[in-house]
């Protein structure tokens, strides 16, 4: 707090102008970092290696300054645990299922949107309002649209003659619900990202390939998407690193830690957070969060891996 | 450049940013100090924080005692869903930040708080409450004092076990709606599957309500069921022995035979699809613990009056929750909690809230007044009659540390059976990994 | 931004109007089912246009989900840790941009690095720490930790890399001006633009923030994200209140996205170019 209010202290102070030159010019660089640097390694940094240490340690929720040394013993457990592989296969399928969908309608929508509307500052805000919703706000009406006696979506069924879908119960239903709501709160914000990135292709590139008498649709393929690519790559790695960390959505969807009945979409944050919330195991949960760091580098890796091959093959 | 201007800037937000934090030190600190603020006009705001419907509220006791005692205000937070409230409760209790003054426990949770958490919560001996408990039913007292000797917490009600059911629609499944010819029909639970069998059908046949079940969930008959056994979720040393008693194995088979023959209208309880069908009537049978009527007039609302009824269950018996009220020892306000626990446990609020929202007294005094209530909502079903034997019948429960989430695991897998057409058998052992993962260690 | 390459079609404005539809229906229906009461909302047809019942049950949820009490909470952070992001990233981001000094390198890499931790993994520690300050359920509980946002000293740096020149603060140096100075009078006008946008930023990802908060906070003394989540769990067990507590929630942000729309737009374009 102290850090905040006061941001100049490690700055030269006027009594010591004549010093200043060296001992300011030298100094003055880390009393700008100072107020980040010193809460970012308490609240950042700490942790991080605490929740490592914590890990190795049993310790319940009722009883939080108890440590008993556990060894890796938290960490076997939870590769025994079938839950955990569960959770770590529903991470997968729902980051697939809302990624995929949600990046190619991005990519579309920002086609659209890059063409001379009338009205495009309407539809662009229109469609980022949903990033400005809350997960829990968001989460909470689609869990309504989506119920099972009384929801909307299975009185749309029914009206056009479909048998109702359990969205709650039904492994892919669920899953797919969980994953519509990732879905209609980021598709706008990456169309968006999407459309700047198309706004910096220069115009020439489509001239000379309309001159070439490439239709729309080649256009797309050989101009705008090639131009798109680190930004494509951006987007991936951010919606992987955001699916790999979903929370609040399979928490509220039923409002159960459980992740539905059958753990059928329970996530790995949300296994985590049954772990330390619901059980009480807090060195549990610690293990299941480094696990996902873990997971989220590797994920980084693979991604730097892949985007570095494709620009060494382009050359 | 403009210096001036600039300076200004910075200077104005590094306040902007100091006076946000000192306001929020002072804020946070501040509905701490007037909490803990009982002097002056000696005004104290009781907090009250419940789960389920305990009735106080409905009841209108708090205006009741805020009327007799003009310094005392009355603030009551609930949730509906007794997992949640305890899954929050435990982290306060960890933190021991949020805790109101009084906080209501459930009879599932008890043998953890006695035997986890005793240092968490007031002895109401040292307030004057030691005999709070000696009226009650002899277990239910017992079940919430420590080895050596502490009383933690004053029990409130029991939940003696019956059947509600919807007389309108028993009348166009053309099932009989005596209470007495119901009760003998459905004496066993094998009674009560059968009759579900030919409501279904005859609600096929179109004689009753399209989509209308027998019953809310596989859920409601197991814990029903299950209830009414001496020894369940662990045995009289603490040793668990949910995955062989008796008690589970024989709820287990019925509830799920209950699916099998379609008779489940599949609702997890306590679930907003839940609720929403009391309003719109998904299913005519409900296994009702006395504090359940609460529960359904509060759903189901004014237009359902005169439609529900109520008759003795299968065993005439059974045990379903009931709850204590304990002071945390972080309460600045023991003393008028203390004493606003032992105005709601005295005999006649005791009575009232029976007669109001079915909460059934563990005090023997209250059981013996409540013996001749009728209720209007349910037809004038003698509710104080068919509770009150029910309760006699009454085994003493052996409680176990984890009866609360091994409860909670079996009725999830269930719900799995019944609405994701799982096998019982895997189901079953979905329920035994569950309770493994929750309560191992 | 200024050159279309092609003239929208017809087919462009249906399917740009059916997907604008499909973003805003959930507003719609939140607002409809925030009107209606729960019987309505579980009839056989249900209620399509907004009913009778708003202010009794934003009543409702005012009373018993703490909606009002959580507005002002989320109020009260949103603006304490925007504050308190913007300065510490202004601050940072400068002399990652413009300033030379031993160990920048990997300052920078550190602090690019750590973006990628997930909130999740310090979630335990900090909550075990605030237990041990007896700050649980308090409001600091969920300033403290997000006060400084490694995102936003890369936001910023990136942003001053490009808007200032660097013989401004040559020339600053020259006139003999403080350290201090310069960045007051020097880079505070020129970050301006680029401190609007990460504020913004902020105040909707702080307000929308979840996980720490629900863990921190209890329904005694909520975050709206706090609030609603007890009304997910069965807090209140009407339908259409819940619903109006959703609302309730919503509308500032709404509100803010309706004024600022057009810069919020702007802002996250431009991060997209930058970054």
């Amino acid at each position: 707090m102290a850090t905040i209010s006061r941001p100049a202290p490690a700055l030269p102070a006027q009594a010591t102008r004549a010093a200043r030159p060296r001992w300011g010019a030298r100094l003055a660089p880390y009393g700008y970092l100072a107020p980040f640097f010193v809460l970012f390694a308490a609240f950042g940094l700490f942790p991080l290696l605490y929740t490592a240490y914590v890990s190795l340690h049993r310790v319940e929720l009722q009883t939080a300054d108890r440590m008993d040394w556990l060894g890796l013993q938290n960490y076997t457990r939870l590769f025994e645990d079938p839950f955990f592989w569960n959770a770590l296969r529903n991470t997968f399928t729902i980051g697939v299922l809302s990624t995929v969908p949600q990046l190619l309608l991005a990519l579309g929508l920002a086609h659209l949107l890059n063409y001379r509307l009338r009205g495009r500052t309407f539809f662009r805000v229109a469609m980022l309002m949903p990033y400005a919703t809350s997960v829990a706000a968001a989460t909470l009406v689609f869990a309504q649209l989506f119920g099972r006696d009384y929801g909307l979506i299975n009185w749309v069924l029914a009206g056009v003659g479909l048998s109702p879908v359990d969205w709650q119960a039904d492994t892919w239903a669920s899953q797919f619900g969980v994953s519509a709501i990732v879905t209609w709160r980021w598709t706008g914000y990456n169309a968006l990202i999407y459309l700047a990135g198309m706004q910096a292709i220069p115009g020439e590139l489509y001239e000379s390939a309309a001159m070439d008498g490439a239709s729309r649709w080649q256009q797309f393929r050989h101009v705008t998407v090639p131009g798109l690519r680190p930004t494509i790559i951006f987007t991936v790695v951010v919606s992987t690193i955001g699916a790999s960390q979903l929370f609040g959505e399979p928490l509220l969807y039923e409002g159960n830690a459980g992740g539905g009945i059958s753990h059928q979409y329970q996530t790995l944050g949300l296994y985590m957070y049954e772990q330390g919330w619901s059980f009480f195991h807090l060195g549990r949960a610690a293990a299941v969060a480094w696990v996902m760091f873990l997971l989220i580098v590797v994920l980084a890796l693979i991604n730097a891996a892949i985007a570095a091959r494709r620009n060494r093959t382009d050359r | 450049m403009r210096p001036f201007r600039a300076r200004r800037t910075t200077a104005a937000v590094g306040s902007a940013a100091l006076a946000a934090t000192m306001l929020l030190t002072a804020c946070s600190s501040g509905t701490a100090g007037s909490k803990d603020n009982a002097g002056g006009d000696g005004k104290v705001t009781l907090t009250i924080d419940l789960f389920g419907t305990f009735g106080f509220k409905e009841t209108g006791l708090y205006d009741e005692y805020m009327a007799a005692h003009p310094n005392i205000t009355i603030k009551q937070t609930d949730t509906q869903d007794e997992g949640q409230y305890w899954q929050a409760l435990q982290t306060k209790l960890a933190g021991g930040g949020g805790l109101a003054d009084i906080q209501g426990l459930e009879v599932g949770r008890i043998a953890s708080v006695v035997q986890k958490q005793a240092d968490k919560f007031a002895d109401l001996k040292t307030l004057g409450l030691g005999g709070v408990n000696d009226d009650l039913v002899p277990w239910k007292g017992a079940a919430v004092r420590t080895a050596d000797g502490k009383v933690l917490g004053a029990g409130t009600d029991i939940g003696p076990e019956a059947i509600c059911f919807r007389t309108d629609l028993f009348k166009a499944a053309g099932l009989p709606t005596d209470r007495t010819e119901l009760a003998a029909k459905w004496s066993s639970w094998d009674g009560y599957l059968a009759l579900g069998k030919q409501y279904v059908t005859k609600a096929a046949g179109g004689s009753a309500p399209e989509g209308n079940k027998w019953t809310d969930s596989a859920a409601g008959m197991f814990t029903a069921e299950v209830g009414q056994e001496k020894v369940r979720y662990a045995d009289e040393s603490g040793k668990p022995v949910y995955d062989k008693s008796p008690a589970v194995q024989t709820a287990w088979a019925n509830s799920t035979k209950l699916v099998a023959d379609g008779l489940s209208a599949k609702l997890p309880q306590w679930t907003p699809e839940w609720n929403k069908a009391f309003s719109t009537g998904k299913f005519a049978t409900l296994s009702c613990p006395a504090w359940m009527i609460g529960y359904i007039k509060g759903q189901a609302g004014e237009a359902f009056a005169g439609k529900w009824d109520i008759a003795a269950g299968p065993g005439k018996t059974g045990n379903w929750g009931g709850s204590y009220l304990a002071i945390p020892r972080s309460s600045k306000h023991q003393k008028e909690a203390a004493e606003l626990i032992k105005w709601l446990n005295a005999k006649e609020q005791q009575a009232k809230l029976f007669t109001k929202q079915g909460s059934f007294p563990s005090s023997t005094g209250a059981q013996a007044a409540i013996k001749t209530v009728k209720d209007p909502y349910f037809n004038n079903a003698p509710i104080g009659e068919i509770f009150s034997e029910s309760a006699a019948n009454m085994p003493a429960q052996v409680l176990g540390t984890d009866d609360g989430v091994i409860g909670k695991a079996f009725t999830d897998a269930l719900g799995e059976v019944e609405r994701t057409g799982t096998a019982p058998a895997t189901a079953w052992q979905h329920a035994l990994d569950n309770i493994k993962k929750a309560s191992g260690n | 931004m200024k050159r279309s390459p092609l003239q929208g079609g017809p087919l462009a404005y249906a399917v740009l109007t059916a997907a604008t539809l499909a973003f805003v229906f959930p507003f719609y229906w939140t607002l409809v089912a925030a009107s209606r009461s729960n019987s309505e909302l579980s009839a056989a047809t249900p209620a399509l246009t907004p009913g009778p019942n708003l202010f009794h049950n934003i009543g409702e949820a005012l009373q018993q989900a703490s909606i009002g009490t959580a507005l002002l909470n989320s109020l009260l952070v949103s603006t304490a840790v925007t504050a308190g992001v913007v300065l510490s990233s202004t601050l940072a981001g400068f002399a990652f941009a413009k300033l030379r000094f031993r160990g920048r390198g990997l300052l920078l890499a550190v602090t690019v690095g750590t973006m990628m931790i997930p909130p999740q993994l310090g979630v335990i520690p900090l909550f075990m720490v605030i237990v041990k300050l007896d700050l649980q359920n308090k409001l600091p509980a969920v300033i403290l930790p997000s006060l400084v946002s490694a995102f936003g000293v890369f936001f910023m740096r990136q942003f001053l890399i490009q808007a200032l020149p660097d013989e401004l603060i040559e020339a600053g140096r020259m006139d003999g001006a403080s350290s201090l100075r310069i960045f007051r009078s020097i880079v505070l006008p020129v970050a301006r633009p680029g401190m609007a946008v990460l504020g913004m930023l902020t105040f909707m990802a702080t307000w929308n923030d979840f996980f720490w908060p629900i863990v921190a906070l209890s329904s005694q003394n909520p975050t709206v994200q706090v609030a609603l989540k007890s009304l997910g769990q069965g807090y209140v067990p009407d339908q259409s209140i819940i619903m109006a507590g959703t609302l309730l929630g919503t509308l500032p942000v709404l509100v803010v996205f309706g004024l600022l729309g057009r810069q919020i737009v702007g802002g996250i374009m431009q991060g997209a170019v930058k970054g």
